[in-house]
């Protein structure tokens, strides 16, 4: 913990716009990854004869598959590259 | 099918909207004597990550969300799932890409509203006052529809007259937003976001039932609707309308106004990043559920939306048909909770774009408690033509929130992407795309004109793109100062 505050205090101006300006990037790509997940899983899949549910592959892949990819993307974004960082102003917590 | 009239019905929407008054009045209270701007309009950048995520999604997910959208399930089918699914994309975009960027932004100029950091990004009072105007006029729109959904769905419902619905939840979200101001609307927007969630649980529930069970509801769809599990439903489906959503619902949401000022008022990134994760699960499941009753409706509405009074009514007689009388008032909850989020949600920010954005610009020095006034006033104001707009409800809910949303990206997406992550983005390319693109997009949507049948987003969102280019080719350069400022790793 120490060392995370530690870090977020030691970050220059120029460093978080830096980390902000990557984050963003990052998170393009896990928008493009998403369209190409999407693509696949429900236009993809549609001449697929298999159903789960009474659903077509297509339907369940392309709506609860979809959900499903863009949580583990969130999780990694957010908890694997995203970077705590001290926002500054007085009311951020450090 | 009404319930005509039953208080039964009623008893729980009033003792939810008795608690939404309770929260505000609360929230006001425990904000007397701290800066006022900050703490009505931003809520003093103080939210968890809980509830910045409910907040955004709840206002994200609108009345249309609820009604409109799973009507066109009904009648589409999964197809329609597998477009609305495109919104779970919503909520990690705007907060991954925008979230941190404009909250260092906002603390280094102590900005409280996105015209703010546009005025200091391009230097120009004529271009926030343009930004305003185009939220308070697509804001308006997109009020509109929410009253009108609300009240219809209220009617339907309850029993009780349209113009009654109108009346108790206009007021009660006017009078919530007026008093309380950000803080509340995030606190009850969180109220609202979870029993949004309980009310499509009680209503899928009761869908199963009522049709005989999820296998025979689905053989029925199977045997009568089979078009209804192809993606494209025997053309009702057509693939422009995935490509136009993506745009609408998914992409270009990140631009919205509502939606980008959350990312000034958390109070550190660690809640940015669990209102990412918490948010994209929240709005997923929304989507997925309650478009996914819709389509179970088959179970219950065995004709056509047409026979029912066409998609929007489609819900509310499910609703009606399958659930308790005393359960009927807490199924309608959520889609009103819809209803008020967003109008909440809108109308504080197109308070600011009034207040904050345009009075206090000219009239920096005004005393806080005449600001106070004047913002409750301006709240309360803006509410009240909107009501009485809805007076005369116009039809297709959907269509005129996607009119509005379209509206809100063509003029914003382009100003803000670009101009806070591009050096090259200037002032004249700002100006050029914002009312060039939302001037195109408004007449082409006047006119009808489409290219290749898509919505007019993709002609708003080009147009914009293209004026914004050549303006920076041509305009002058942002100054150094201002480029500093903005890009200091540069």
């Amino acid at each position: 913990m120490a060392k995370i505050l530690n870090f977020k205090q030691k970050m220059t101006e120029a460093e978080k716009f830096s980390v902000v300006r990557r984050e963003a990037i990052y998170t393009g790509v896990a928008l493009a990854l998403l369209i190409i997940f999407w693509l696949i899983a429900g236009f993809g899949l549609m001449s697929v004869d298999v159903k789960i549910f009474h659903l077509p592959l297509w339907a369940v892949a392309g709506s609860v598959g979809v959900w499903i990819f863009a949580i583990c993307a969130s999780y990694i974004l957010s908890h694997k590259i995203f970077k705590d960082i001290d926002l500054g102003g007085d009311d951020d917590d450090k | 099918m009404t319930n005509e009239g039953n208080i039964i019905a009623l008893l729980p929407l009033l003792l939810f909207m008795a608690v939404m008054v309770g929260i505000s009045i609360f929230v006001r209270h425990k904000q007397a004597g701290k800066n006022f701007v900050g703490s009505y309009f931003i809520g003093n950048r103080n939210l968890g990550g809980f509830v910045l995520a409910m907040t955004t999604v709840a206002t994200y997910s609108s009345v249309s969300s609820f009604v409109g959208g799973p009507g066109m399930a009904y009648k589409i089918g999964c197809g329609w799932i597998y477009m609305a699914v495109v919104q779970v994309t919503a909520i990690f975009l705007v907060l991954g890409i925008f979230g941190k960027r404009v909250a260092l932004l906002a603390r280094k100029f102590n900005a409280v509203t996105v015209v703010d950091i546009i005025r200091e990004r391009f230097n120009s009072n004529f271009l926030a006052a343009v930004s305003a105007f185009v939220i308070v006029l697509f804001f308006c729109g997109t009020m509109t529809a929410q009253f009108v959904g609300g009240a219809k769905l209220f009617s339907t419902v309850t029993g009780y007259g349209y113009e009654v619905g109108l009346v108790l939840f206009g007021l009660i979200v006017v009078i919530c937003t007026s008093i309380g101001g950000f803080r509340a609307v995030a606190i009850t927007d969180t109220c609202c976001a979870l029993i949004m969630m309980v009310g499509i649980v009680l209503l899928l529930n009761y869908v199963l039932q009522y049709g005989g069970g999820y296998e025979n509801i689905m053989t029925t769809i199977e045997t009568n609707n089979p078009e209804m599990l192809e993606p494209f439903s025997a053309g009702n489906m057509p693939l422009g309308l995935y490509f136009t959503q993506w745009l609408l619902v998914g992409i270009c949401t990140i631009a919205l106004p509502q939606s980008v000022v959350r990312g000034i008022s958390y109070k550190n990134t660690k809640g940015l990043h669990s209102a990412m994760l918490i948010g994209t699960v929240v709005v997923g499941f929304m989507n997925i559920g309650i478009n996914f009753a819709g389509v179970l409706a088959h179970g219950v509405l065995p004709g056509t939306p047409e026979d029912y009074g066409g998609v929007d009514n489609i819900i509310p007689t499910t609703i009606v048909t399958v659930m308790p009388i005393e359960l009927v008032g807490l199924a309608i909850i959520g889609p009103l909770a819809a209803s008020i989020s967003t109008i909440s949600g809108l109308l504080i920010v197109a308070s600011s774009a009034i207040i904050k954005d345009v009075y206090m610009h000219y009239k920096p020095n005004t005393e806080s408690s005449k600001l106070k006034m004047l913002s409750m006033a301006t709240t309360a104001i803006i509410g009240g033509v909107v009501f009485f707009i809805a007076l005369t409800p116009p039809s297709l809910i959907w269509l005129i929130n996607m009119f509005a949303f379209g509206g809100l990206e063509t003029a914003f997406f382009w100003t803000l992407l670009l101009g806070l992550f591009w050096k090259g983005a200037n002032k004249a390319g700002a100006m050029l795309s914002m009312i060039g693109g939302t001037i195109i997009y408004c007449a082409t949507q006047a006119a009808g004109f489409k290219i290749l049948g898509l919505h007019q987003i993709t002609i708003g969102i080009t147009v914009s793109l293209i004026l914004f280019l050549i303006g920076c080719k041509f305009g002058k350069s942002s100054d150094k100062e201002t480029l500093e400022k903005f890009f200091p790793n540069d």
